[in-house]
């Protein structure tokens, strides 16, 4: 079967969505998963965005978190203080519904992500938008991190943390963060890490059938557990098509 | 006195160099160029940036100098430009007083200032480089009499010890300048879709200006008040501007255009062809008017919303 490996990881973010999650998502490869999963493998989820938007459902896929495809396609419009304050709920509740998918520039053992500069960051020597809703999801809720995998992405350390995971070995532990919610996985475009429970430690639990376990390791910056890893599931045709057609123009998907 | 101006009169008596000021909308959505271009040609500088989820609009008057501190959160034509090009490279050049905070701090810090509050007790930013850095620091806050001396303070909770807190401050605005799709003479104001921030920042700001796509009678607006958003006493000047949220969305109204913002992606990379791009748009075209104009009829038809859809899809290429 014919796929690309954007529509692999594509398919497989939208496979981990669980039934009843509202899961907040913002552009790229998530909000093709995202997308899918609402209107094929998990219709019982909701999706919501950062800024206010609750649970919507486009027709045509959106450019922004604030693009009229999700805005006139949602439930409720909410200004975006009502998101953070139903985000700040969940935790207060104790519920684990909530999930939340970022993205970054790179990403550490323990799924801390820079989104702000690579370098200096008062000279930086790539400067970024900054932290958008992402220190707030990783801050509150349960994540998934989407990251391209490359050496230069996957860093043993970075100079500024936007968005704190695990923060270190011993966890959250000291900085004020809720202990019990954190970075769940790292999807890549050659698989996907999972964090070890003990460690907090970033390791390999599958990979995509186009790839192996050494290919992970050769293109990420730091020494990564690979005994732990399966192959992943293939998506099937009817998949496929469903990906091609949410993006058709190939805004997300890679080319 | 009346709150009707024309957007050039507007501008003059409402914007000062130095005014410490925030824009509504959010990234491409509903975001007040027409007035954004109309400070760009009057040349008032030096302001103090509340920059919340921005977008070309800021980009602009960054790249054309007019900036001394901007409070970022995040600055990006989604989809378009994914790090506005005039924005970074002021960061990266060191050309530009810049501070951080997450999207939840500023969106917090326009709230509370709507609702009066002294400051923001919140559980993020913790244990981030948002914490552990500070783009402007003490020495330099205490220069900038707009700018509280702390980027937040951390404490104890008062009512759960042993639990830390960030506490933000609230901004001060001089100045608000947002677009809605419906405005009165008397300045109620009507914002379809969401309102992102702009009640909060037209509610806390000194001075409000609104540009609006229709300025109806005092008496239509109020035949169900349940659909408006702001009151008019908040609201110093109402600006008639069709069109005045252009290339960025209006819901119900028009969708971004993707061209205009594909050329802006283009010209923001080098200073030669965004100064060129400023000569053609914001210096070159005497107003608002003059812009639509070079825009041309056509160009905006086609970028109307299609009913049902609530975005624009060229309907005669459909059911082919």
């Amino acid at each position: 079967m014919d796929y690309t490996k954007s529509e692999m990881q594509a398919a497989t973010i939208a496979h981990m969505i669980g039934p009843g999650q509202v899961v907040i998502v913002g552009t790229g490869l998530p909000l093709v998963g995202a997308i899918m999963a609402k209107k094929s493998v998990q219709p019982s989820c909701t999706l919501i965005v950062e800024s206010g938007l609750m649970d919507f459902n486009p027709t045509e896929i959106p450019r922004s978190v604030s693009d009229l495809r999700s805005m006139a396609h949602c439930a409720e419009a909410l200004p975006p203080y009502r998101y953070l304050g139903f985000q700040a709920n969940e935790l207060l509740k104790g519920s684990k519904r909530l999930i939340g998918f970022i993205g970054g520039a790179a990403v550490d053992p323990y799924g801390n992500v820079s989104a702000t500069c690579i370098g200096d960051y008062y000279h930086p020597k790539v400067r970024f938008p900054g932290s958008g809703g992402a220190n707030g999801i990783a801050s509150f809720v349960n994540t998934i991190i989407i990251m391209p995998h490359e050496k230069r992405r996957f860093v043993s350390s970075m100079s500024y943390m936007t968005s704190p995971g695990w923060v270190g070995e011993s966890g959250r532990a000291g900085t004020g963060l809720p202990e019990n919610r954190g970075p769940l996985a790292v999807v890549s475009d050659l698989g996907v890490m999972r964090f070890d429970e003990r460690t907090h430690r970033m390791y390999l639990a599958g990979y995509y059938p186009s790839g192996s376990p050494e290919e992970v390791q050769a293109n990420t910056g730091f020494d990564i557990d690979v005994s732990r890893a399966a192959v992943l599931p293939e998506p099937d045709e009817d998949e496929i098509r469903l990906i091609k057609k949410i993006d058709p123009n190939r805004i997300y998907l890679l080319k | 006195m009346g709150k009707v101006y024309q957007l050039s009169d507007a501008i003059a008596k409402f914007v000062k160099s130095g005014d410490h000021i925030a824009f509504g909308g959010f990234t491409t959505n509903r975001k007040p160029y027409a007035a954004a271009y109309e400070i760009l040609r009057q040349g008032q500088k030096d302001f103090i940036v509340e920059a919340g989820p921005a977008g070309g609009d800021w980009d602009m008057l960054i790249g054309a100098g007019r900036v001394k501190a901007y409070i970022n959160c995040y600055t990006a034509n989604s989809g378009f430009t994914n790090v506005a090009r005039r924005f970074r490279k002021a960061i990266e050049k060191g050309e530009m007083l810049f501070e951080d905070y997450s999207q939840d701090g500023s969106i917090l810090m326009f709230h509370a200032a709507s609702l009066g509050l002294p400051y923001v007790p919140v559980r993020f930013m913790l244990g981030s480089g948002l914490q552990d850095e500070w783009g402007i620091s003490e020495e330099e806050r205490k220069k900038i009499d707009k700018l509280p001396n702390e980027k937040f303070i951390i404490q104890d909770n008062p009512f759960n010890p042993g639990e830390k807190i960030m506490l933000l401050p609230v901004p001060k605005l001089d100045t608000a300048i947002i677009h809605v799709q419906i405005a009165s003479p008397d300045g109620t104001c009507r914002i379809l879709g969401d309102e992102f921030h702009d009640v909060d920042i037209a509610v806390a700001a000194k001075h409000t200006i609104v540009t609006c796509e229709e300025l109806v009678s005092n008496e239509e607006i109020r035949r169900d008040p349940n659909l408006n958003t702001i009151p008019g006493f908040v609201v110093d000047a109402v600006v008639h501007a069709p069109y005045g949220a252009h290339p960025s969305q209006c819901y119900d109204y028009y969708d971004y255009d993707r061209d205009f913002l594909k050329e802006y992606d283009k010209a923001s990379k080098t200073d030669e062809d965004f100064n060129k791009f400023l000569d053609e748009w914001a210096y070159g075209v005497k107003s608002h008017e003059e812009y639509l104009n070079k825009l041309g009829a056509v160009r905006l038809i086609n970028n109307k919303v299609v009913p049902g859809l609530g975005f624009h899809r060229d309907m005669t290429k459909e059911g082919k």
